[in-house]
């Protein structure tokens, strides 16, 4: 069961900080995100693309071919596009569809019309042969009491870093204090002077940073593919419903734990060799979470049924 | 059926996509047809399910795939089949007819293990839960593999269905060089389809039916009468959930395997958009729906192989699925009444 905690750890991260950027997008825009993922995805592709050599065997479609630049300098950039990505989402389709007073669910499934669209739209881009980053194989390591791979134990420690630097902004910051502020109620945020446009476009950037830097952590411990960012979609809606949604505390604590549960469970007795459904046990604990406790661990009572 | 203007407008996009077919194929556009009716008809099956629970009821089911995959599942497990990894051969089995009586039911029960919960929670939460249902169901019908089959499916199962068809489609299909037996399951999902919108369409005045709908719009106003709003929403579940079991069913004979990745999210969406592009609420939209959505996909495979020369097959099939998501946008930014719904009866601004 050791063995699997440091992996639980690893998976832990990246669903927490996916988790975050749902929660935070959630909060403040009431819209339940369900091409979250294809933003993760996006993150780690555009990573792939930037950074493997022109000359691999990775087929990109016909015309484009990888760049080849370093890895850290793909990191960035790609973190970057998708920011520049959900800010094109919140001002060519979501602005526009709240001006029009479109309902939750009519944009709800909008957002499954645009993760569809994007998630096969990787697929023609990218094609179907899953992608590796241009990194060398590390030898595991004990951390503490984890076996980790240098390069994982990277990801833990910028993991975290990034969610308290998420803290101490939403926290302290004046546009996260704002954020606060039109998440509560928008129109008393709008009462006091908030432009709440602005800070809704805001959110988006910041949500889709947060998603792309959680699929660029999950290529580098598994591999790029197109449908990466559905296959974890759901671990990270268990992990924001699990802490509470539209708290961003809740939604790492959920993620982490939710990550854990997932690698943990592959060594409980009754899972020996049924490691593949793993994934169903996060899931029937976040549909417990609901039934039990809607608002989650750390959510406010809200009326949802 | 009264002819108004949006009967005239679906037929003829109906009478276009047909012909566009035979237009547009030289080699065999009648199998063409047969097969693009009998994934049409089926389909159909599974958004007219659908369309009650939200359409009539207002639940957002994001789980319809599994519903589907239960009763495909119970079905095809009880009549003589072959499964899992080495193909072990299951000689004896239910009449065909319980067969499918049962596993209808146990869509039902699966819709009412689902619902019971999780029909008390808000909209995009009965989401959530819902999907997270339909991949639960997935991922452990793949892991049971004794029981199941698993990864590898269930085969040589469609003798059973193909015994009872009638024989003078053996000569039909002669004359119209096409397969007898995808033609037997076209034929039949047809009638199907038929019996159930005539059932529908007097279940939809009856007093239940009034009722459900009186749940859609108001939930606490139906309450207030004395009604018992939660087991409406349930018995709504359930009936949509057998429908759907049934279009499950057929599904697998139409393929004549039973594989797990059958029932994957992409399918419930699907489903959804046939049922917006037929008209949310309408008993007879997902009959335009499914075949123009059929029609449509179909005709976009041809165009991608045409545009994207160097491209695999599965980058091919994925310039539909990009197109599905384009006519999901569209249809809801544009007409989210569909062809044939009611702009009034619409749910999709609530709140």
């Amino acid at each position: 069961m050791l063995d699997q905690l440091g992996n639980g750890l690893l998976l832990g991260i990246i669903i927490s900080v996916a988790s975050v950027a749902l929660s935070l997008l959630y909060g403040v825009t009431r819209i339940v995100n369900f091409a979250h993922g294809e933003i993760i995805a996006l993150g780690a592709i555009m990573a792939s693309f930037f950074s493997n050599l022109p000359t691999s065997r990775y087929i990109f479609f016909e015309n484009t071919s990888p760049l080849g630049l370093s890895f850290e300098l793909s990191l960035v950039l790609s973190v970057i596009i998708c920011g520049i990505f959900g800010a094109g989402l919140e001002l060519l389709v979501f602005r526009p569809l709240r001006k029009n007073n479109f309902g939750n669910i009519a944009v709800l499934v909008i957002t499954i019309g645009i993760s569809i669209f994007l998630r096969h739209l990787y697929l023609i881009f990218a094609s179907s042969k899953p992608q590796d980053y241009p990194l060398d194989l590390q030898r595991r390591q004990q951390y503490f009491l984890f076996d980790l791979t240098p390069r994982d134990a990277k990801i833990i420690v910028y993991g975290i870093l990034i969610m308290i630097i998420f803290g101490l902004f939403i926290s302290f910051t004046s546009i996260g204090k704002q954020m606060r502020a039109v998440r509560d109620s928008n129109e008393l945020a709008n009462i006091t002077g908030i432009n709440s446009d602005k800070i809704i476009l805001y959110t988006w950037i910041l949500s889709s940073m947060l998603a792309g830097t959680a699929g660029i952590f999950q290529g580098m411990i598994n591999d790029v593919r197109w449908n990466m960012g559905f296959l974890i979609l759901l671990l990270v809606f268990a992990g924001t419903v699990l802490g509470g949604i539209g708290t961003s505390f809740g939604a790492m604590i959920g993620g982490f734990i939710i990550g854990i549960v997932v690698q943990v469970s592959v060594a409980l007795p009754f899972m020996e060799g049924h490691s593949e459904a793993k994934n169903a046990i996060a899931l029937a604990i976040m549909i417990l979470i609901l039934l039990i406790r809607p608002q989650g661990i750390f959510g406010r009572k809200e009326r949802i049924s | 059926m009264k002819v108004s203007r949006k009967n005239i407008i679906g037929l003829s996009l109906i009478v276009f996509s047909i012909l566009s077919i035979y237009l547009l194929n030289d080699e065999g556009p009648t199998r063409i047809l047969v097969n693009l009716l009998a994934f049409a008809g089926i389909y159909a099956i599974s958004a007219i399910g659908l369309n009650i629970h939200f359409g009539w009821t207002g639940l957002i089911n994001f789980g319809h795939a599994a519903f589907m995959g239960v009763g495909a599942y119970t079905t095809i497990l009880l009549i003589p089949h072959a499964a899992g990894r080495e193909g072990s051969i299951n000689e004896d089995g239910l009449p065909l007819f319980i067969a499918i009586i049962i596993g209808l039911l146990a869509s039902a029960i699966f819709g009412l293990i689902i619902g019971l919960p999780a029909i008390r929670l808000r909209g995009d939460y009965l989401a959530i839960v819902t999907i997270a249902s339909s991949e639960i169901f997935r991922l452990v019908v793949r892991d049971q593999e004794d029981l199941t089959g698993g990864v590898y499916g269930v085969i040589s199962f469609s003798d059973v269905f193909q015994q009872i068809r009638p024989k003078f489609l053996e000569e039909l299909a002669l004359r119209l060089d096409v397969s007898v037996g995808q033609l037997w399951v076209a034929s039949f999902s047809w009638i199907m389809v038929i019996l159930l919108i005539f059932v529908l369409k007097r279940l939809q005045n009856s007093p239940w039916g009034r009722a459900l709908r009186a749940v859609r719009e108001d939930e606490d106003a139906v309450r207030a009468l004395g009604k018992n709003a939660v087991w409406l929403k349930l018995q709504s579940f359930m009936l949509g959930a057998s429908i759907a079991g049934l279009s499950g069913i057929l599904l697998a004979f139409n393929y004549g395997t039973l594989q797990v990745e059958m029932f994957v999210p992409l399918l419930t969406f699907y489903i959804w958009a046939i049922m917006i592009l037929g008209g949310v609420g309408s008993i007879s939209g997902p009959i335009f729906g499914s075949i123009l959505f059929w029609a449509f996909i179909s005709e976009t495979d041809q165009l991608a192989s045409i545009i994207f020369e160097n491209a695999d097959g599965q980058q091919i099939a994925g310039v539909r699925f990009m197109l599905v998501g384009v006519l999901i946008i569209a249809l809801m930014i544009l007409r989210p009444s569909g062809i044939m719904g009611k702009k009034e009866e619409l749910l999709l601004d609530v709140k």
